[in-house]
């Protein structure tokens, strides 16, 4: 949709669940979010303001970043989606970023969250620290993060908390859950068995069970083919978490 | 008082043998502006895969214990140099200069004088 609104160069504002995204002319000015904290708020939480005037190329550094970080939520997939003609952004605005460029650096933060860690639970959840093992070390930004979580706070609040982007508290936090420093988040998935799976399993009688509860048992498994077998899944995460760590 | 785009326009203007220039967020691995570059070096490529050299090197520093910064990074291919560097001041996002220069062009310390000279005026 966004795609196509650029090409009639339409102007105005595209409301979507998680955010806003407007256009002037067919290209993004001005994009915001109630998840991503806007540029005021990275301004002052992270501090920024109280040491002084910031310069132009700052000013315009922040506020770019705040319309890319806010378009990947305002993007995220699924939900509605309403265009409503000649709606102006209420604030300043940016120069101007091409609708292809945000669709293709929205696409490609989702790919790199997943490569990290494809968990999306820990996106939502409380963020639950975990002990460190022996001479197991983190970035200093990664240690401001981990002691502003305090079990309750979900890495948007903790954006909002430390005044940094939302997608940057998002990849931190796949990053701390893939070194084992965060907790994930147990996933149950409904367990859909595959026909020929059905028909081949004997444990199962489909007259008397047609849909056993399985899901208690389910990992967070992102393969296509849910691994039967909970070596291969363990096997499988620990797989992900060396690769994490390359 | 220089934005971004006038500041990579900068870098590829006054540095000799310059072929391309990126300003890099090194947490999203993305490039906030690029200048140059084409089909032979793709910049936003660059930018996210460089970003990974900065957060090894990062890493590295942290396992050390070393209580110090990163200046900059210089690779040096069989043709030509690929040159990053940090921005320092800018609160907790971290951001850095790449550069990519035509080894048999460029002067490799003025290059790195340029830099610093263009970082100073992106934040004053």
């Amino acid at each position: 949709m966004l795609l196509r609104l650029a090409e009639e160069r339409a102007t105005g504002a595209l409301l979507r669940d998680h955010g806003t995204l407007y256009l002037v002319e067919g290209r993004i000015v001005h994009a915001e979010s109630p998840v991503a904290p806007g540029p005021d708020v990275l301004l002052t939480a992270g501090g920024r303001l109280a040491r002084g005037r910031i310069a132009a190329g700052e000013l315009e550094i922040c506020l770019l970043g705040a319309l890319f970080d806010a378009a990947f939520f305002a993007l995220a997939p699924g939900g509605p989606a309403r265009f409503r003609y000649g709606v102006a952004p209420w604030t300043g605005t940016v120069r101007p970023v091409s609708a292809t460029d945000v669709e293709r650096e929205t696409l490609r933060r989702r790919l790199l969250l997943d490569s990290v860690w494809p968990y999306p639970a820990v996106d939502t959840a409380p963020v639950v620290p975990r002990p460190a093992s022996p001479g197991q070390t983190v970035t200093a930004r990664q240690r401001a993060l981990l002691a502003q979580a305090d079990g309750v706070r979900t890495p948007a609040q903790l954006a909002w908390a430390l005044g940094r982007p939302a997608f940057h508290t998002l990849l931190d936090v796949r990053r701390l859950a893939a070194a084992g420093l965060v907790a994930t988040p147990h996933e149950p998935t409904p367990y859909e068995p595959a026909p020929n799976e059905t028909a081949s399993d004997p444990d199962r009688d489909p007259d008397r069970d047609p849909a056993p509860e399985r899901a208690q048992d389910q990992d967070p498994d992102p393969d296509p083919a849910p691994a039967r077998d909970p070596d291969i899944a363990l096997l499988r995460r620990l797989r992900d978490a060396l690769e994490a760590h390359l | 008082m220089a934005n971004a785009e006038t500041a990579l326009k900068e870098a590829t203007t006054t540095i000799d043998g310059a072929l391309g220039a990126a300003l890099v967020d090194y947490t999203s691995g993305m490039a906030l502006g690029t200048i140059g570059g084409g089909k032979d070096l793709d910049l936003a490529v660059a930018a996210a895969g460089n970003t990974d050299v900065v957060r090894a090197k990062l890493r590295t520093m942290e396992m050390l214990g070393l209580q110090d910064e990163i200046e900059d990074i210089l690779i040096t291919l069989g043709g030509q140099y690929h040159l990053i560097r940090l921005l320092k001041s800018r609160g907790t996002n971290g951001l850095f200069l790449y550069l990519a220069l035509d080894k048999n062009r460029a002067n490799l310390a003025m290059a790195r004088h340029q830099l610093r000279k263009i970082e100073a005026e992106l934040e004053i």
